[in-house]
């Protein structure tokens, strides 16, 4: 997605506390980082590792500075300073650029923000919504769903029962995030969130019935706009003869947007009920997450079983009586 | 895999009657079939996911078909936007 210093100011005005200090200048410049930079070193003269393509955030002490300097000094330093491309200037606390500044500004077609927030404040809250726009993407054939407060992603084949299994588990009293198209975004290096289509909605077509919308069925406890994937349900269709997983001691994990999370393959037959499956999935995925492994407790048991009756089948042997 | 490109003709775009319609046809196909519209890419087995793509006249769609009849897959699909749907 392009963002554009205009957009910015749309989405975010109010939230940001902005107000432009050269009204239309350079709002069509279009960032392409989530960075942030303050220039503080750049202005005082050392350019060479200046990192000019980021949002260039100006603070009391970039200001205070630039106050300290008489004219010809500064158009020393606005001379070597604006022969950068940049694309958005914030000046924070509400503070005010000396006129040169603005007029540099001007001619290099490069816009002028000013915030009443502190720098801290300012970089904490556009580093969220830069962080959001820059994270990589995607969108996933499935269904998400927040069973237990655990997300879990269903995929599979089409008609395979994912719009089914979600209907049903929301009949139970979980959470509907999304239906046969999932917005993936990476949050943060080991999370990613789905999100519905903003176009889509809570709107999920059912084979038979065709488009039902699930807040107004159901109400609001039936939908969350948001969550987190935790764990991926394949549904496939079962199939005489093939090997399914017994025991669950080994951890199948699946990659997305390059966040690993753990899967399931559960066939599905007709009149099966995946519902409670997937909430023992749900509640399952719960204890390792709070350190309990039902499978290797149990295999470990029975491993300490079987060497212990050897043991006692060692002694029984050697025992003379 | 078998891509087909094909641009909409018909008025009205790919609204919800065409899209189901296309997803009927695709559904008779044992094949993965995709339709990429920019850089949006739908299941064209999945009504929603299909009319996600709202994707008006004019617009340009590829299809890709990956399976054991990918070629008829891609073909008829690619004969439903076409034939405009049978709109006008």
């Amino acid at each position: 997605m392009k963002l554009t210093v205009g957009k910015l100011l749309a989405d975010r005005r109010d939230f940001l506390e902005l107000f432009p200090l050269l009204d239309g200048v350079g709002y069509d410049k279009e960032l392409n980082n989530s960075q942030i930079h303050r220039p503080g070193l750049a202005l005082a003269g050392y350019t060479d590792r200046f990192a000019h393509k980021r949002t260039q955030v100006f603070g009391q002490t970039e200001i205070s500075y630039l106050n300290s300097l008489d004219d010809v000094q500064l158009d020393d330093c606005f001379s070597r300073f604006f022969s950068f491309e940049m694309p958005l200037m914030i000046i924070t606390k509400g503070l005010l650029p000396p006129a040169k500044f603005l007029e540099y500004a001007r001619k290099n077609q490069t816009a002028v923000l000013q915030t009443n927030l502190s720098t801290l404040e300012f970089i904490t809250r556009v580093s969220a919504y830069l962080h959001n726009i820059f994270a990589p993407q995607t969108t996933i054939h499935g269904s998400l769903i927040d069973v237990y407060g655990v997300g879990l992603l269903y995929t599979g084949k089409s008609g395979i029962g994912k719009s089914e299994c979600a209907l049903d588990l929301v009949e139970r009293g979980h959470r509907l995030v999304a239906d046969d198209v999932v917005k993936i975004t990476k949050k943060a290096p080991e999370v990613i969130v789905g999100q519905p289509d903003e176009k889509l909605g809570h709107h999920m077509e059912v084979r038979g019935i065709g488009i039902i919308d699930i807040e107004k069925l159901f109400g609001i406890r039936a939908i969350r706009v948001q969550k987190r994937i935790e764990v991926e349900v394949r549904l496939e269709r079962w199939e005489e003869g093939k090997e399914y997983d017994r025991l669950g001691i080994d951890d199948n994990r699946t990659s997305i947007l390059g966040v690993e999370i753990p899967y399931v393959v559960i066939p599905v037959s007709p009149g099966k009920n995946i519902t409670v499956i997937s909430e023992v999935i749900s509640m399952n995925h719960m204890l390792k997450v709070y350190g309990e492994n039902t499978a290797q407790r149990f295999i470990r048991k029975l491993s300490d079983d079987i060497a212990r009756r050897n043991t006692t089948l060692n002694y029984l042997e050697a025992d003379m009586e | 895999m078998v891509k087909l490109e094909i641009v909409i003709m018909n008025r009205l775009g790919l609204h919800a009657r065409p899209a189901a319609q296309l997803v009927q046809t695709a559904s008779k196909f044992n094949s993965e079939i995709i339709l990429k519209k920019e850089n949006l890419e739908v299941n064209a087995k999945s009504i929603m996911g299909v009319m996600m793509l709202a994707a008006e006249m004019g617009s340009k769609i590829t299809i890709i078909a990956d399976g054991p009849d990918e070629k008829e897959a891609a073909e008829a699909v690619a004969h439903v936007f076409n034939s405009k749907f049978g709109e006008e």
